[in-house]
């Protein structure tokens, strides 16, 4: 007799988590480097009292669960930005990043220089370089990055030779699904999940790559999800409705 | 409902966007303008069913997780260092640099400023001065009916003095770097103070170690490209709007199930 209003809750606390994600990437639609997250979800079959016996057999109850998020790795759209700072990488490879808690991989390019000269994330974690992080020097100008990574820069007055200041690490995973999100733009790697060297992707200097949020999907999936939402809330009101009506019936003593 | 809370940190991260692009634009003509970018990253998550984690005692591993976001973030909105545009002006005390160098300023408390606006004029004892009367470092004075002011590029200021024919050399205006200039804290006025951001001040000449070069009767521009700017501002608008579509449908969503049961 409950199920049908459990069953509902099953289904009314799965949209309103995928609700959750659609509104988190939305809220990051404007994130660089950002790889929208989305739901799955599963059937749950109830393992109650059933009677199979009889010729039509008793049905099991199915509930439904959120099984995973996954995310979207697709390459998000480039913004041409004319900073030397800012670095799209198009392909699968992602930037490694040094933070206190051990490396992390992004794919926001948005690069700056601290007050030591080296390169950092916005979040002022060092950038690392094939050989730890890069560091520029106090004369050095007219930073260019070439398509694999290497950095060079022109030093003091010389105005023609360029200098090397390192090459940003790139590197790929075999299963990317299996990536952390950390929050800060940042990836973490689960044990197990080790890092390759990418040679095949490419760095595009001045440009930058945007949220992979696809606003017009997530827009569509939202009104899904607020439509589904109000079905069940409407099957569950018939359903208490129903109820309602046989108690009162039923429960009718003639005077 | 979490969506509610996240919606509204991507409000907030959206009505900053467009105060940075709005400054951006109302700047569009000042002297020495840097524009700014407000840069975002994703918030912390919500482990529910973390990846990689147990499944069975067989040894088998969740391939995938329940990862939750929490919303959006303001990491920082870093200035945009980039060479504006020379505009030539006729006037002998405009200058601009071409290159990485700023120049230094002497503020009413004796403390340095650092700027890119180089309009200059003299004040009532001949003293190079910024617009709002605050020396050029080093104080180079000009003499009373001298004529012919000269700036080269190497910033040496040269006049002609009254009855000599032959310029001579007042003084030589140096340029200073910073390893990090996007950490220089802005006081308005076209200036910036050093911070622990960006490193110590290098003082230096104009055409050595790249400082660039000075270039006199001209300014420079604000590095501000209006295009890119108002197609930032139309994206961060419907991004604006598609967070408070969100918010209204976690809204209906929870009135539905306040509405359920009468």
């Amino acid at each position: 007799m409950e199920n049908n209003l459990l069953i509902g809750l099953s289904r009314q606390v799965s949209l309103e988590r995928q609700l959750d994600v659609v509104a988190n990437n939305v809220a990051n639609i404007n994130t660089n480097g950002f790889k929208a997250d989305q739901s799955l979800f599963e059937e749950y079959l109830m393992s109650g009292a059933h009677q199979d016996n009889f010729i039509g057999r008793d049905r099991r109850v199915s509930f439904v669960q959120d099984r995973a998020t996954f995310h979207d790795l697709s390459q998000g759209p480039t913004q041409e930005t004319h900073n030397p700072l800012d670095v799209a990488i198009d392909g699968n490879a992602f930037l490694v990043v040094q933070t206190p808690g051990g490396e992390r991989y992004t794919r926001d390019g948005s690069l700056q220089v601290n007050s030591a000269g080296q390169l950092v994330t916005a979040g002022g974690y060092p950038v690392m370089g094939a050989n730890g992080p890069i560091t520029l020097q106090q004369t050095d100008h007219d930073v260019t990055i070439s398509a694999d990574g290497t950095i060079t820069v022109l030093e003091g007055a010389d105005t023609r030779i360029d200098s090397v200041r390192g090459k940003l690490r790139l590197v790929s995973f075999a299963d990317p699904q299996k990536l952390v999100k950390d929050g800060s733009n940042l990836f973490s790697a689960a044990a197990g999940v080790a890092p390759q060297a990418d040679t095949a992707a490419r760095v595009k200097q001045g440009f930058i790559e945007k949220s992979n949020v696809n606003a017009v999907a997530e827009m569509s999936r939202m009104i899904e999800v607020n439509r589904a939402y109000t079905q069940v809330t409407a099957m569950l009101q018939q359903q208490s409705d129903l109820r309602k009506s046989a108690i009162e019936k039923l429960a009718d003593v003639p005077a | 409902m979490r969506a509610l809370y996240t919606a509204a940190t991507g409000m907030a991260a959206q009505e900053l966007n467009v105060q940075v692009i709005s400054n951006n634009i109302a700047n569009m003509r000042t002297t020495g303008y840097k524009k700014q970018r407000a840069a975002f990253q994703d918030l912390i998550y919500d482990h529910v069913r973390r990846i990689g984690a147990q499944a069975s005692d067989q040894g088998t591993i969740l391939p995938v997780g329940i990862d939750i976001g929490g919303g959006v973030k303001t990491v920082g909105t870093p200035r945009l260092m980039g060479q504006g545009t020379l505009s030539p002006t006729g006037n002998d005390l405009d200058i601009a640099v071409r290159g990485e160098g700023m120049f230094k300023i002497q503020m009413p408390d004796g403390t340095f400023a650092y700027t890119r606006d180089g309009s200059f004029t003299t004040d009532q004892q001949g003293r190079i001065v910024n617009a709002q009367g605050n020396l050029l470092q080093p104080t180079i004075t000009i003499p009373q009916n001298s004529s012919g002011i000269t700036i080269n590029t190497q910033g040496q200021v040269s006049v002609t003095l009254p009855g000599s024919t032959t310029p001579s050399i007042l003084g030589q205006i140096s340029l200073t770097r910073f390893m990090n200039k996007a950490g220089l804290q802005p006081i308005g006025d076209n200036l910036f103070t050093e911070t622990p951001a960006s490193g110590p001040p290098q003082d230096g000449i104009a055409t050595l170690d790249g400082y660039g070069d000075i270039q006199q009767r001209n300014l420079e521009q604000a590095n501000v490209e209006v295009v890119s700017e108002i197609s930032d501002l139309i994206a961060a608008q419907r991004a604006y709007e598609m967070n408070a579509k969100i918010i209204s449908a976690a809204d209906q969503m929870l009135q539905s199930t306040a509405n359920m049961f009468r």
